[in-house]
C-alpha cells in the first residue's frame, strides 16, 4: 500500500468541507434558541435525559420555539447535568446541574422573558459584558483542550459537524503528502503513548512500518481497564471521530488497509457511538476502498472486549481478537513486528490516537511546544475522590500535582486534610503530601515509583487507609491476574492475603518483610506489565506510609478510621439531643437503640460500620463518632425492653 | 544448518547452533538450570513457570533462558545471587499452593519439584507463605486421564503436547489462581475424544496428570 | 423452574444454530459468537457451545477454556434484573463495599448469585466509568450514580410497587 499523493484526496474533501460548512451555516442562521444538553455516560447517570424531555415538553408547554441537541462530555462532571444556552441576543451560557425542574424554569424565564436566572449559570462560552466566561474560573482557563477540544461542543453522532469544527482535515492533507513523511512528523513531535507506558509513538509506527510482513493492521486499545479511570470512554462517546481519523492517518503511515477499535464491553454507549461513527465515515468516503479518491484503501470495525483488564496488554488484547484466552506472551517478537496472526500490528490507546490529527494537521514544532522537553504535550486525567471539582481534566504535561487538584479541582471539600493521592491505577502508586510539587509526566513519576498509567487520579483525605488502598488494588489484580506465570498467579494471592489479614487485624511478625521482599519478586520475576506493576501499591504505600502499616500490625489500630474491622462508631452521649431520632431510621441493619436516658447508642454486636448514621446526625450536634482499635469504644447494653428499633416515646 | 556460535556460559567456552534456545544449550551441557514449562520440541516459549532466569552480560536483569537465542559471544551467569532470588520465590510459590504428599505420590523421586528443590536448597514445607491448597473436588470426568488439580503446577506442558496432536482437547479453563487443566465437555464427546496417547501424562512433570489405575 | 429453565434452553440452542451459521468458519470469530449468545440470553448454556465448537471444528473443552476466561460470560441464567454494583476505585472510597452488601442483605443473595425466583442478580463490576458519581450500581440497564443505602431500599422498592401493578394489571385484565 503505497499510493502517491495526489490533488485528488484534496478535491474530494474540499466537497465534504463545503458541505459541512453549509450544514453549520444553516444552523447558525437558524434564529431559533439552542439548548445542548451533555449527555454522555456520566450526563445520563445524573439525569441528562429526564433534563431534556423536561425542555423538550417545556417547550411544548410555554410554545416556544427552539432546537434540542444532544452532546458528548465537557468533562466536568461534577456539574452534570450540564446544558448550553444559545438563545439570540445573549452569549452562549453554561448552566450547571440541570434538573427537570430548572430545564421549565430556563425555558420559562430566559427563553420567554430573557432572564438568565444567574444563579445557576457557570459561565459564558464567549467574551462578553454581561456574564463572566468559564474561562475566568481556574477549572477551565488551567486546562489545554486538544484531546477534549471539541468533546461537549459538536454533536457525536454527526460527522459534519466533526469536519465543520475543522475534522479530517488533517487526514486528507496527510493522503497529499508521502506517508513517510506522516511518520517522521509523528517521530518529531515526540509524542509518547498514552496508555500507560509512554513509549515513543513514532518509533512503534516505524518499526511496523518497516516490519516484514503484509496485512498490516491498526488498533485501538479502549480496553480502558483501570477502576476509576474513564477518559477514553468519554473520548469514545464525545467525539468518535477524532479516533477515527487518527487511525486513519496512522494506518496510511504505516501502510495498513485494516483498523480495529478494541472496546470493553461495559461501555455500551461508545460502542453504539463508534459503529455509527465508523457508518458515517464510510458515507462521506473517509473510510472504503480508494479512501477520497487517494488510491488506498481502509476500513474498520469494532470489536468488543469480553471482561479482561489483563486484556488492556497488547498481547494478551491480540491473543482474545485470535479467538483465545487473554494471557501475554513473552517480548520481543513486539506486536509491531508479529502481531495479530503473525502480521505487524500497531496497538495505541484512545487518547494517542486522539493526538494525532492535531500533530499531523497542526504540526510536530506546534505539538513540541506543549509540555515538557522529554514529555510533549498533554494529558488527560480523571480526577476523582475527595475532591471539589472532580471530572476529566486536560493539561500541558509538567504540572504540579499541586495545581491539577488544588488550583483546577479546588482541593479537598468538607474541610478535610489531603492524605494521598493514586496516579495510575493498580499498575501506579499512592504518593503522600511532599510530592504535590512533582510535575506530572512519565518520568517524575515513574522516578517516585507510581507511574503515569491510563492517567486516573484518586485523590484521598485523611479517612482514607492506605493499606486498605492496597489492598483493594491488590484484590483487583489478583481477580484479573490471567494465571499464566508464577509470580502473578500466586504472588499476588499472598500480597493480598497478607493485607487482608492486616486490615483485619490478624497480622503476624514477618509479614511486612514478606510484603516487601514478595513485592519485589513478584516485579521482577512476572512475564507481563500487569504482574510487574502489580505490586507498585505495595511499595510506595510501604514506601510512604509505614507507620499505617505498623499500626495495623502491631496495634490492631487503622489511623484513618477506615478499616472496618479495626473501627467501631459509637455515639457520644454529650453530644447526642435528646428523643432526636435522626440516625436511628438510618441504620440499615437497626442496630441504633434508646438507652434509659432517651438519647441513642450503637449496639456494637450489630453494627456493620456502614457510617450511614454519621451522614444523618444533625451537623449542630455531631455526635457519631469514631474509633480504633474498636475496643476503646464505649460499650452500653441496650435495654432488654426496646427490642424493635427506635425511639420508646 | 545453522552455523555454530562461541557462547561463554558460567566461565566455561561453549559452542552451539546459532539460535538454539538457551536453555537448551545449558542443559546439553551439563548446567542445570531449573525449568518446569519448556519442552525441546517447542518452537515458541511459554516462559509461564519463571525459573529459568540467567543473567548476560549486557542486560541488566536477569531473563528466561528459554526466550534467549544463541548467538555469538553471548556471556551468561546461571549462578547469581540475583538468580537464585527469583528461582527460590518462584518454587517457595510453586510450593505453597501444591498438596505436598511425596509418600503417596505417583510422581515420588522423579518428580521435578523435588529435584528443584534439592538444587536449590529449598525447603518442600513452605515456612513464610501461607499453604493454600485450591482443593477443587469437581470431578469433570474422563474415560482415561486423572488429573490431581492441587499437584498441577500450571507448566502447560501437558496442554501443549496435546495441542501437537491436532485435535487439542486438554485446556487451560478459569483465569488466575483458579486457572486449571480441564477436560470439560469430553466425558460424553466419544468419536472426538481423547484417543488415550498419554504424551499428557510423560510430559507431566510432576504427579497431576496420570492414566486412570486400570482394573 | 427445572422445566422452565430446560425449555428455555432449548429455545437457546435453536436460536444459536440459526446465529453461528452466519459467522466464518474462523477461530478469530469464537469470542463475538459468544457475546452474541450472551447478548440474546444472557449466559451460555452448555448445548450452546457445543454447537459452536461443531460449527469452528474445535473441541468443546477448547470453546470452554476461553470462554471461563472473561468477566463477560456467564453459565448460569442471571436475573431478569441484573444489578451491577461498580467497585472501581472511586466507588471504592466512597463505600461501593457498603453499597453491596446492601443490596446482598436485601436481596438474601451473595455477588454472583441470582435469587431462587429469578428476579434478581448481584455481581460486581470493575468501573463503570461515572467516578464521579461514585459509588455507582448499574441496575437493569439504568446506571445509579451517588448511591446511599437508603437509595438501594428505594430502587428495590420500587421494583415490588411495579410487580403489585403488574400483577393487579393482570387481575383486572383476567376478570
Amino acid at each position: 500500500m503505497n499510493p502517491n499523493p495526489t490533488e485528488a484526496a484534496a478535491r474530494a474533501f474540499e466537497v465534504v468541507r463545503q458541505e459541512a460548512a453549509r450544514r453549520r451555516q444553516a444552523a447558525l442562521d437558524d434564529p431559533r434558541p439552542a439548548i445542548r444538553v451533555c449527555t454522555a455516560t456520566c450526563g445520563i447517570a445524573s439525569g441528562a435525559l429526564e433534563t431534556k424531555a423536561a425542555f423538550e415538553e417545556a417547550l411544548v408547554e410555554f410554545g416556544v420555539e427552539a432546537r434540542v441537541f444532544t452532546s458528548g462530555c465537557l468533562g466536568h462532571c461534577y456539574a452534570e447535568p450540564l446544558v448550553v444556552i444559545e438563545n439570540p441576543g445573549f452569549p452562549p451560557i453554561l448552566y450547571h446541574q440541570v434538573t427537570p425542574g430548572l430545564a421549565r424554569m430556563l425555558v420559562r424565564y430566559f427563553l420567554l422573558k430573557g432572564d438568565p436566572s444567574f444563579e445557576h449559570v457557570l459561565g459564558a462560552i464567549e467574551e462578553n459584558d454581561m456574564i463572566p466566561t468559564v474561562m475566568d474560573f481556574p477549572r477551565f482557563n488551567r486546562e489545554k483542550r486538544v484531546i477534549l477540544e471539541q468533546c461537549g461542543t459538536i454533536d457525536p453522532e454527526d460527522v459534519y459537524d466533526y469536519v465543520a469544527a475543522g475534522g479530517y482535515a488533517a487526514f486528507a492533507s496527510a493522503l497529499q503528502r508521502p506517508p513517510e513523511d506522516v511518520l517522521q512528523e509523528v517521530i518529531d513531535s515526540g509524542l509518547r503513548g498514552r496508555g500507560g507506558a509512554g513509549f515513543p509513538t513514532g518509533r512503534k509506527w516505524e518499526l511496523a512500518r518497516n516490519a516484514a510482513g503484509s496485512d498490516r493492521i491498526v488498533i485501538c486499545n479502549a480496553d480502558e481497564g483501570d477502576p476509576g479511570a474513564y477518559m477514553d470512554r468519554t473520548v469514545l462517546e464525545s467525539n468518535p471521530h477524532l479516533v477515527l481519523e487518527g487511525m486513519a492517518i496512522c494506518a496510511y503511515a504505516v501502510g495498513a488497509g485494516r483498523g480495529l477499535v478494541y472496546v470493553r464491553a461495559e461501555y455500551p454507549l461508545a460502542v453504539n457511538m463508534v459503529a455509527r461513527a465508523v457508518q458515517q465515515a464510510r458515507e462521506i468516503g473517509i473510510l472504503g476502498r480508494d479512501v477520497l479518491g487517494s488510491g488506498f484503501d481502509l476500513d474498520m470495525d469494532i470489536y468488543q472486549g469480553s471482561g479482561a483488564f489483563v486484556c488492556g496488554e497488547e498481547s494478551a488484547l491480540i491473543r482474545s481478537i485470535e479467538g483465545r484466552r487473554g494471557t501475554p506472551r513473552l517480548r520481543p517478537p513486539y506486536p509491531a513486528e508479529k502481531g495479530y496472526l503473525g502480521r505487524p500490528t500497531v496497538i495505541n490507546n484512545v487518547k494517542t490516537l486522539a493526538t494525532i490529527p492535531a500533530v499531523v494537521g497542526r504540526g510536530a514544532k506546534w505539538f513540541r511546544g506543549i509540555g515538557t522537553d522529554n514529555n510533549p504535550g498533554t494529558a488527560v486525567f480523571s480526577v476523582v475522590g475527595d475532591v471539589v471539582q472532580a471530572g476529566l481534566v486536560e493539561i500541558p504535561m509538567g504540572t504540579t500535582l499541586r495545581t491539577l487538584i488544588f488550583d483546577v479541582c479546588g482541593g479537598i471539600p468538607n474541610k478535610k486534610k489531603f492524605k494521598a493521592v493514586q496516579i495510575g491505577g493498580p499498575s501506579g502508586g499512592c504518593l503522600p503530601e511532599e510530592f504535590l510539587d512533582l510535575p506530572i509526566d512519565f518520568d517524575s513519576l515513574t522516578g517516585a515509583g507510581a507511574m503515569m498509567g491510563s492517567g486516573g487520579i484518586v485523590v484521598m483525605n485523611e479517612d482514607a487507609c492506605m493499606v486498605d488502598i492496597a489492598r483493594y488494588f491488590l484484590d483487583f489484580t489478583q481477580k484479573e491476574s490471567c494465571g499464566k506465570c508464577t509470580f502473578c498467579r500466586i504472588g499476588t494471592h499472598h500480597l493480598l492475603e497478607i493485607l487482608d489479614r492486616l486490615t483485619r487485624g490478624e497480622g503476624r511478625e514477618g509479614d511486612l518483610e514478606t510484603l516487601d521482599t514478595l513485592s519485589r519478586d513478584v516485579k521482577n520475576g512476572s512475564l507481563c506489565g500487569l504482574g510487574q506493576t502489580a505490586p507498585n501499591p505495595v511499595i510506595t504505600s510501604l514506601r510512604y506510609f509505614f507507620d499505617e502499616y505498623r499500626a495495623h500490625l502491631e496495634e490492631k489500630r487503622c489511623p484513618a478510621g477506615s478499616c472496618r474491622a479495626l473501627t467501631a462508631f459509637y455515639i457520644d452521649l454529650d453530644k447526642c439531643a435528646r428523643g432526636c431520632d435522626a440516625c436511628v431510621g438510618s441504620c440499615p441493619v437497626e442496630a441504633i437503640f434508646t438507652t434509659a436516658s432517651r438519647k441513642k447508642s450503637v449496639d456494637q454486636d450489630l453494627c456493620v460500620k456502614c457510617g450511614e448514621c454519621v451522614v444523618h446526625c444533625p451537623p449542630e450536634y455531631d455526635a457519631i463518632l469514631k474509633v480504633s482499635p474498636p475496643h476503646l469504644a464505649p460499650r452500653m447494653e441496650r435495654p432488654p425492653e426496646a427490642d424493635a428499633a427506635g425511639s420508646e416515646e | 544448518m545453522n552455523a555454530m556460535v562461541n557462547l561463554r556460559i558460567d566461565g566455561k567456552e561453549i559452542q552451539a547452533p546459532e539460535g538454539r534456545s538457551l536453555l537448551q544449550v545449558c542443559l546439553e551441557n551439563d548446567i542445570y538450570v531449573p525449568n518446569l514449562c519448556w519442552l525441546a520440541e517447542m518452537d515458541e516459549p511459554v516462559a509461564s513457570c519463571r525459573l529459568c532466569f540467567v543473567e548476560i552480560d549486557g542486560r541488566d536483569r536477569p531473563v528466561s533462558s528459554c526466550a534467549v537465542q544463541a548467538a555469538q559471544g553471548l556471556v551468561v551467569r546461571t549462578d547469581t545471587s540475583e538468580v537464585r532470588a527469583l528461582q527460590r520465590s518462584a518454587l517457595q510459590l510453586l510450593l505453597s499452593v501444591h498438596d505436598l504428599d511425596c509418600a503417596h505420590c505417583p510422581a515420588n523421586k522423579q518428580c521435578e519439584l523435588q529435584r528443584i528443590a534439592r538444587f536449590l536448597g529449598v525447603a518442600l514445607k513452605p515456612k513464610r507463605l501461607e499453604k493454600t491448597v485450591k482443593n477443587l473436588d469437581f470431578d469433570e470426568g474422563h474415560p482415561v486421564l486423572s488429573i490431581d488439580h492441587d499437584k498441577c503446577v500450571l507448566c502447560g506442558r501437558c496442554v501443549w503436547i496435546c495441542r501437537q496432536s491436532g485435535y487439542p482437547i486438554l485446556t487451560m479453563a478459569r483465569r488466575g489462581i483458579e486457572t486449571y487443566v480441564s477436560t470439560y465437555g469430553l466425558a460424553d464427546d466419544p468419536e472426538t475424544g481423547c484417543r488415550g496417547c498419554l504424551d499428557c501424562a510423560r510430559a507431566c512433570p510432576v504427579g497431576a496428570i496420570r492414566a486412570q489405575e486400570s482394573g | 423452574m427445572h422445566e422452565t429453565v430446560k425449555a428455555e434452553e432449548a429455545w437457546i440452542i435453536d436460536d444459536t444454530r440459526a446465529q453461528i451459521s452466519k459467522f466464518e468458519k474462523k477461530r478469530e470469530n469464537l469470542i463475538s459468537i459468544l457475546q452474541l449468545i450472551q447478548h440474546r440470553h444472557g449466559y451460555l448454556p452448555p448445548e450452546s457451545m457445543k454447537h459452536v465448537a461443531q460449527h469452528l471444528g474445535m473441541a468443546v473443552s477448547e470453546i470452554f477454556g476461553v470462554a471461563t476466561f472473561y468477566n463477560q460470560f456467564r453459565f448460569h441464567p442471571p436475573g431478569r434484573n441484573p444489578i451491577n454494583v461498580c467497585l472501581g476505585t472511586a466507588c471504592h472510597v466512597r463505600g461501593g463495599e457498603v453499597i453491596l452488601e446492601n443490596f446482598e442483605r436485601k436481596l438474601e443473595i451473595k455477588a454472583g448469585q441470582t435469587t431462587p425466583d429469578r428476579e434478581f442478580s448481584i455481581d460486581r463490576v470493575a468501573c463503570v466509568g461515572c467516578c464521579a458519581l461514585a459509588p455507582v450500581a448499574v441496575v437493569g440497564e439504568t446506571v445509579q450514580g451517588k448511591m446511599a443505602p437508603s437509595k438501594v431500599e428505594g430502587i428495590l422498592l420500587g421494583f415490588q410497587i411495579e410487580k403489585e401493578k403488574e400483577r393487579k394489571r393482570h387481575e383486572s385484565e383476567s376478570n
